[in-house]
């Protein structure tokens, strides 16, 4: 029996009708040669008609059947040719994609499932003299033996992981490629998303990726955020749904066990659920939407951060627009009446936002005051020019500057302006390099100005916090002040400045040196694996390499252990088709010359 | 290896000796060239009846020289005989269209190239005295000039193949017949043609003519690329007299192409040798002493 491992080439057949199709086109108009011996080539067309047409029927056929060869053995054709399981000891690492999307259900059974089972259909024709890698969605290749294998194949779950098929390939490729034997391969059970697909070097292994079931299509959460970072205590948060599924689904903002806010959204949508928090402090939140086939990107963690109006005082240096800004925020309930923040033209005790007196001479004494509380920077020279603001300054990003101090000193700067320090945050004093009037930027006449004060006040002089973002498994550096992360209850500590993002989704807090929170890191699933789609053989091909082929059941019973019981009819077909071009070759060169006397 | 380069006219090649001037040029470099090579006459007359004499000159043969002559006077006279001193040939030239194609570049047309042939062998058979005239024919008769002896009279032979342009098709038994008209006495009858006509009525008539006594030479005038078949891979060859055409494929025909113009050139030899027919296959970059001369010697051989 005969079968073709890339069926569609066999489309490429219509290309036999060309060399008919070219005799018919080539007849047309041929061009006119003035020739007196026509008589002799009348006689000798009509001696020897009868042959030149035979041989031109044969030419023709033979040209037909050069491209049918061809084209049959691009197509791959392979025989069974003999029957039992034997085959020679073989290094096969098997790819087992337990990723987030294979807990997609597809007819009442998950996609993890329908693979494993093929798994285990792979692995109970292996032998004892082949040699088993397994690799698992965090892309590891473990060398097992086959009991050890199939009990692992059991045991597997959806991890809410991704997974690079392309990458993976080339990692179980490179460990088959150093086993002491002769025949290597590695075999793809995955879902084989597009996603999942990333360019790089081709398998130098033959890769057998089986033909995946049919997905179902996915909603999913892509992304979510606070809005603004600290609420004081009302607040919103921005989601954007994705995936390709028409309906709309209802979505819940959770946290200390109550719904906070709810909406309705589809895919491609954003949705802004508005909310107000009734404790003070940290507090983990998750969004959930409606469940679907694939439920783990159905659901979003995040750290909410909520705390009371900074109490904000105002001195008289710092001008109108301050004063009129700070006006608005306090009656929009995002400062009220205190002592705990003072925004200020010179150093003053408690924390303090700093903008530069309007009198120059004043610099002296502003800069002698903060070098008598500890703080590094000074006030420098007054430039006048064009710049804009770049860095963590909130809506001011981007505003123009027309004058400022350059700052000089040294620790964490904010923001810049011209590539120069411009908002720096030393300790409870926040300075800022330009007084907020029309001379100095453009910033009090616009809209930007509001939300920029609401930032110096809630956000630099409160108290920083760090909310970070990761995927499970990924490594996070964190902030310096981040001393521990809290997991299930415990405090991990924190070496080298980084973590490995727990594989739970979840919020995870940072913990400073005196066990005060300091940030929280949000680990939340891959949004590349809600993407179902999967990917076209062409793409797999391009990214793997011609080796790689996606096979349906028969045809991977057939490739399994490099085809120990079936044999490429490729090299045959192109040996015939050699021949058949040679062939035609003679017998067109003959014809030319034949019977010469 | 140093080239041997000739300055003989008659060993040029028949382009560069149409380069030299006109018809009459060429044919006389030829003929000057071809006599010099030569101890006797090359085209005699075949009676012993003696007539007269007349000065020797160089190409005559020695054994008709007259040493009682030569050793009373000290002169050199040659004895000419009835039949010898009254030798008339007539030229039959095809001038159809066919003649009037070249295959390839720096060669002549076949009727550019006849042309200097036949007023090369004009000059030669005038210069022994024997009378030469001229018909050219297409479908039809299209010029006469009569035979005459006088050496003036090769001019007017050159003032007629000068004027004589290609026509259409090819019908040579009018002018074989005329020239039975023209030649009541036993001659030598001269048919220049590329022999693309019907074969066995010409070669009835040329043997008619061989019944009626004449020495009968055919000279087959064919260009080099009529030997073979070149050409796009597939073309439409078109005859120029009939315009009928055939399409066909130079590299399939190729071979039996060149083997059909073969036995064609061998049946006209072999029917013509059958018939006691001197017959010359021409290319028409042969040189026309080369010509001549093997003219001469089949001449020679059946004289």
């Amino acid at each position: 029996m005969i079968g073709f491992l890339q069926p569609l080439v066999l489309f490429g057949l219509v290309a036999v009708a060309l060399p008919p199709l070219l005799h018919l086109i080539g007849r047309r108009l041929p061009p006119t040669v003035v020739f007196p011996a026509v008589r002799y080539l009348t006689a000798t067309e009509r001696e020897h008609s009868r042959r030149l047409k035979l041989r031109n029927l044969i030419l023709l056929l033979l040209r037909m059947a050069v491209i049918l060869f061809v084209v049959l053995a691009a197509a791959r054709p392979v025989a069974r040719v003999a029957s039992g399981t034997g085959h020679p000891p073989t290094a096969i690492a098997l790819v087992l994609d337990n990723s987030l999307s294979s807990g997609a259900v597809v007819g009442g059974r998950r996609v993890l499932d329908v693979l494993a089972e093929r798994a285990r259909h792979v692995l109970e024709r292996a032998t004892e003299q082949d040699q088993i890698w397994i690799v698992l969605a965090d892309g590891l290749p473990r060398r097992v033996g086959r009991a050890e294998a199939l009990e692992l194949v059991d045991s597997v779950t959806p991890w809410p992981v991704r997974l690079d098929v392309s990458e993976t390939v080339r990692i179980a490729a490179r460990a088959v490629e150093d086993a002491p034997l002769s025949v290597r391969e590695v075999v793809v059970l995955s879902d084989l998303q597009e996603t999942a697909l990333s360019a790089g070097e081709p398998s130098a292994v033959p890769v057998l990726l089986w033909d995946p079931p049919q997905v179902p299509e996915n909603r999913g959460i892509d992304s979510a955020y606070v809005e603004p970072p600290v609420w004081s205590p009302s607040g919103e948060v921005i989601v954007r749904l994705g995936g390709a599924f028409g309906a709309e689904a209802a979505l819940r903002l959770e946290a200390d066990g109550r719904e906070l806010a709810g909406a309705v959204a589809g895919s491609g949508e954003v949705a802004v659920l508005s909310a107000t928090a009734a404790e003070r402090g940290w507090l983990p939140a998750r969004l959930a939407l409606d469940p679907d086939e694939l439920n783990a990107d159905d659901q979003w963690f995040l750290a909410l951060r909520v705390a009371d109006p900074a109490a904000t005082r105002l001195e008289r240096g710092v001008g109108s627009f301050v004063r009129e800004a700070a006006a608005v925020l306090r009656q929009g309930g995002r400062i009220r009446s205190g002592d705990e923040v003072t925004l200020a033209d010179r150093p003053v005790a408690g924390t303090t936002v700093l903008f530069p007196p309007e009198d120059p001479a004043m610099v002296g004494a502003v800069n002698r005051a903060l070098a008598a509380r500890g703080v590094e920077w000074r006030l420098g020279e007054l430039v006048d020019g064009e710049w804009v603001v770049a860095g963590d300054a909130g809506a001011a990003r981007g505003a123009p500057i027309l004058r400022r101090y350059r700052l000089l000193g040294s620790g964490p700067v904010v923001a810049r302006a011209g590539g120069e320090p411009w908002l720096v945050r030393a300790g409870d004093v926040v300075i800022v390099a330009s007084r907020m009037e029309v001379e100095w930027t453009g910033l009090p006449v616009s809209a930007a100005f509001v939300p920029f004060l609401d930032l110096l006040v809630n956000r630099l002089a409160a108290g920083e916090s760090w909310v970070l973002g990761a995927t499970p498994g990924q490594t996070v550096r964190l902030p310096a002040a981040a001393r521990s992360v809290l997991v299930a209850g415990e405090e991990l500590a924190v070496q080298g400045g980084a973590v490995v993002a727990p594989l739970d989704p979840g919020v995870y807090f940072l913990r400073a040196a005196a066990g005060d929170t300091v940030g929280a890191l949000e680990v939340n699933h891959d949004r590349r694996e809600s993407r179902l789609a999967p990917a076209a053989p062409t793409a797999v091909r391009a990214t793997l390499g011609p080796e790689a082929n996606v096979l349906g059941d028969r045809a991977m019973d057939r490739e399994l252990f490099q085809g120990a019981r079936r044999a490429d009819l490729a090299a045959i077909l192109l040996a015939a088709a050699i021949a058949a071009a040679l062939l035609e070759f003679a017998l067109a060169s003959v014809g030319g010359a034949a019977r010469r006397v | 290896m140093a080239q041997r380069v000739t300055n003989r006219v008659d060993l040029l090649d028949p382009y560069e000796v149409a380069q030299l001037g006109g018809i009459e040029l060429a044919a006389r470099g030829v003929v000057e060239g071809f006599l010099a090579g030569l101890h006797r006459s090359p085209f005699r007359g075949f009676s012993v009846e003696f007539a007269e004499h007349r000065p020797y000159q160089p190409g005559d043969e020695l054994r008709y020289l007259d040493w009682k002559i030569l050793a009373r006077a000290d002169r050199l006279f040659v004895k000419q005989y009835e039949e010898e001193t009254n030798l008339r040939s007539m030229v039959v030239l095809d001038v159809s269209r066919s003649m009037d194609w070249v295959g390839g570049e720096r060669r002549l047309t076949k009727l550019e190239y006849a042309k200097r042939l036949v007023a090369a062998l004009a000059l030669v058979l005038l210069r022994q005295r024997d009378a030469t005239g001229l018909i050219a024919f297409d479908e039809r008769v299209r010029s006469v000039v009569r035979a005459r002896a006088r050496h003036q009279h090769w001019w007017q032979l050159l003032a007629a193949l000068g004027e004589l342009e290609a026509g259409q098709g090819t019908v040579a038994e009018p002018a074989l017949r005329q020239v039975t008209a023209l030649l009541r006495r036993r001659g030598l009858v001269i048919f220049v043609s590329d022999l693309l006509l019907d074969k066995d009525l010409a070669l009835l008539a040329l043997q008619h003519l061989r019944h009626r006594g004449h020495q009968v030479m055919v000279f087959h005038i064919m260009d080099p690329a009529e030997l073979s078949l070149e050409g796009p891979p597939e073309a439409r060859f078109e005859d120029p007299e009939t315009g009928g055409a055939i399409v066909a494929r130079p590299r399939e025909l190729r071979g039996v192409y060149e083997e059909t113009v073969q036995r064609t050139i061998d049946e006209w030899r072999s029917s013509c040798r059958g018939g006691g027919i001197d017959y010359h296959h021409v290319l028409t970059d042969t040189p026309f002493g080369y010509v001549l001369r093997r003219a001469a010697a089949s001449r020679s051989r059946l004289g």
